[in-house]
């Protein structure tokens, strides 16, 4: 299941976007251990990628689009938003992932960046449950990420809570 | 002090989002999110963690993503950079909605390789009702410290 997830990674056209396909090999609430590392798989940013992100929010910034603009700025070529690891969430982790359970809650996040993520950045995250809570009867997961590009410098680091699906 | 700091109130507006089935659907296509909390309606019948939606909503990621890019058009301006965003969401958005992020300076905190500035950070829909809260960071890079 996991080498097919892998597989499908390498384009995003082929990324498994059936949440119920794996939904079965998934670790609910119960089973997850905070502490205990999450399976990840790097995943090559695109152009292409960043783009789509991009145009689904309604950011056109020149940084994001323009290489002229951004050849010329401080940055010395294009980047990505800030805002990315939205995307490389999910595509740094296998299909069966307990984020991708349906029915899954988002209820606040927060993230730190340092450096821009770039593309043709080779990415890798290294994530995990942080904590796990019960809150007015709900099934909480805090869970922790780092995202790296291939010179093993830090993109961004950020925390969330979800509420699970019972 | 330099001009490219803000003064504490200052406000940031950032741009309406409408959000439609298809902006929606766009934003799976963007994020790689395909939960069917966001497309299939038969399934957003159901109660999910206690709530009952009536219907699919808006990816909470959406709203960190317009919050996102109002920080970046109004760091990028000044040679500034987005350093943090923190969020919780306070109500779902459905087709239909027009959201809009908007951005108050709460403070200015000099530190030893720049000025971090605070911001209190919301969301709110075409009712006024506030989606999304939060707060975040922007680094001022050393040209514009003050003295």
């Amino acid at each position: 299941m996991v080498e097919a997830a892998e597989q499908s990674f390498k384009t995003d056209h082929g990324f498994t976007t059936d949440f119920w396909a794996t939904n079965a090999a998934r670790k609910s609430w119960d089973d997850i251990v905070p502490g205990e590392p999450r399976a990840t798989i790097p995943y090559t940013l695109t152009l292409e990628a960043i783009q789509r992100y991009c145009r689904s929010v309604g950011d056109l910034h020149p940084l994001y689009f323009d290489e002229q603009y951004a050849a010329a700025s401080k940055y010395g070529g294009l980047i990505a938003p800030p805002s990315i690891h939205i995307l490389l969430m999910f595509a740094c982790t296998p299909a069966d992932d307990w984020m991708r359970s349906p029915g899954t809650i988002n209820a606040g996040q927060s993230w730190t960046y340092n450096v821009p993520a770039r593309p043709g950045d080779e990415i890798r995250l290294e994530a995990r449950a942080l904590d796990k809570f019960i809150r007015k009867g709900r099934l909480f997961v805090v869970h922790d990420n780092v995202f790296f590009n291939q010179n093993s410098e830090v993109i961004c680091a950020g925390r969330g809570q979800t509420i699970r699906p019972s | 002090m330099n001009p490219t700091l803000p003064a504490i109130g200052d406000v940031i507006d950032g741009a309406p989002f409408e959000v439609s089935r298809e902006s929606i659907r766009d934003f799976c296509d963007g994020s790689l999110d395909y939960n069917p909390l966001h497309w299939d309606d038969e399934y957003m019948k159901g109660a999910f963690g206690k709530t009952q939606f009536n219907g699919i909503i808006m990816h909470g990621m959406n709203n960190f993503g317009i919050i996102s890019r109002m920080l970046t058009d109004w760091a990028y301006e000044r040679g500034a950079t987005s350093r943090r965003i923190e969020t919780r969401w306070k109500a779902p958005v459905y087709p239909g909605d027009t959201i809009v992020p908007r951005g108050t300076v709460r403070d200015l905190t000099p530190t030893r390789d720049g000025v971090w500035v605070s911001i209190d950070v919301q969301v709110t829909n075409q009712n006024g009702e506030a989606v999304a809260v939060g707060e975040a960071l922007v680094e001022c890079l050393p040209e514009s410290t003050p003295g």
